[in-house]
């Protein structure tokens, strides 16, 4: 049976390069490229051989490690630059971020000791306009009586309705998706909160189809919308930003 | 109205950084003001060993947070701590980007020597970096720094904190690179 086995030993070929110098003590200024060579594409071999996926990365550096050392066996004039000279320069710099992102990692074990709230949601209690109706002080059968009283004294039918009025929509989700995309190409930055305002009275049918709009126009590849804030204004503005 | 009592429960109620910008638009009292005022109390609380809070700042934001010497009966408290430690390829592209920023991906990937599309598009997912905007150069390539979260995950409270590059290459003093922070 054939399966693969991914193991991500190393992230890049880099990082193989950098573990195969360090292991063999060899002086990066001065790296034996055959040796290493040998070596790198051995490895190559054997993670090949494990059925691992060797990134395209792994082979492009196997090559330029080869054009080295080709490079290295030509006879060199005195001025001419060392071949390996950006291959130890690139090493050098990765070598800095990596030792780097090693110093950072403590960093991050030392501030997991600091606990902290992630934000919630606290909904504040509103004493305006919200009545409720507490009817846990009634039973269920109390209700029951009262509901019965009340048909027999207004003598109510309990019939379905029959008929009701379908309203036109007066606005459409792809009007205001077009309007919105419109006022996004002419002022680049678009708030929800304003175009609300622009309406002189506002409908909640208007304020349903225009954030649907808005969600629609989410799925758009062009538009970035975001809101900085929790119950904060939303800004649709287009991609190409400066 | 007592400002740091005040500043005490916005940051109680908020839980995560809380700007001076929006800490100072609800108050009506400039952020200078406020962060002489903070940083006052970043004191208070650090001395006060009666206490088990402390405020930490990040950038711009502060924050509540517990005291480290409180951690072991924290962890027995809750049963199970989330790690939320980074992959060795977020930290090293992590690293890159706060040296660099603003730094382009192709920038990221030639230092790191593979392909960094999914590792940014996880740190972007995390908060840990953004886009700061576009390259002026051809194909327009967008370019991320740093955010707060990234200085709060770290527990630095500016990006002048981070620790110097200069330092690491002591043995290699011949071989002069420039990193521009």
């Amino acid at each position: 049976m054939d399966y693969s086995v991914n193991i991500n030993v190393f992230q890049g070929p880099f990082e193989l390069l950098y573990h195969l110098i360090e292991k063999k003590e060899i002086d990066i200024y001065d790296i034996p490229i055959s040796e290493i060579t040998d070596q790198y594409l051995g490895y190559l071999e054997e993670m090949m051989q494990f059925n691992m996926n060797v990134a395209s990365e792994f082979i492009f550096m196997a090559a330029t490690l080869i054009e080295i050392k080709s490079q290295m066996l030509l006879p060199q004039k005195e001025k001419e630059e060392d071949p390996r000279q950006d291959l130890v320069t690139q090493l050098l710099e990765y070598k800095i971020f990596k030792d780097v992102s090693e110093e950072l990692k403590k960093y991050e074990d030392e501030s997991s000791f600091y606990i902290s709230k992630p934000r919630e949601e606290i909904a504040l209690t509103s004493d305006t306009k919200t009545e409720q109706l507490f009817l846990n002080e009634i039973n269920v059968y109390e209700l029951y009586n009262i509901y019965m009283s009340l048909i027999r004294k207004q003598n109510f039918k309990i019939v379905p309705e029959e008929k009701f009025k379908l309203y036109r929509e007066n606005y459409r989700v792809k009007d205001l998706m077009e309007e919105l995309t419109k006022k996004v190409r002419k002022f680049r930055q678009v708030s929800l909160f304003n175009t609300f305002k622009e309406k002189k009275s506002i409908s909640k049918e208007y304020v349903i189809t225009l954030f649907l709009a808005v969600l629609e126009l989410s799925n758009n590849r062009g538009m970035k919308i975001y809101q900085d804030n929790v119950h904060g204004d939303i800004i649709i503005t287009s991609q190409e930003r400066k | 109205m007592n400002i740091k009592s005040v500043l005490e429960s916005l940051m109680f109620a908020w839980g995560e950084p809380l700007s001076i910008n929006e800490m100072s638009k609800i108050l009506e009292i400039p952020a200078n003001r406020l962060t002489a005022l903070l940083d006052e109390m970043m004191a208070e609380f650090h001395d006060n060993e009666n206490r088990g809070l402390l405020i930490q700042k990040f950038g711009n934001s502060y924050q509540l947070t517990t005291k480290k010497e409180n951690y072991e009966y924290i962890q027995s408290l809750l049963e199970s701590t989330v790690n939320k430690s980074l992959s060795t390829a977020a930290m090293e592209t992590l690293s890159i980007i706060a040296y660099k920023q603003p730094v382009t991906k192709v920038e990221i990937e030639r230092i790191r020597g593979v392909k960094c599309s999914q590792v940014v598009k996880g740190l972007l997912d995390k908060g840990l970096i953004k886009e700061v905007g576009r390259l002026d150069k051809p194909g327009r390539p967008v370019i991320f720094s740093t955010t707060d979260e990234f200085l709060r995950h770290f527990g630095l409270s500016s990006i002048n904190e981070l620790p110097s590059i200069e330092s690491e290459k002591d043995d290699n003093e011949t071989e002069s690179l420039s990193i521009d922070a």
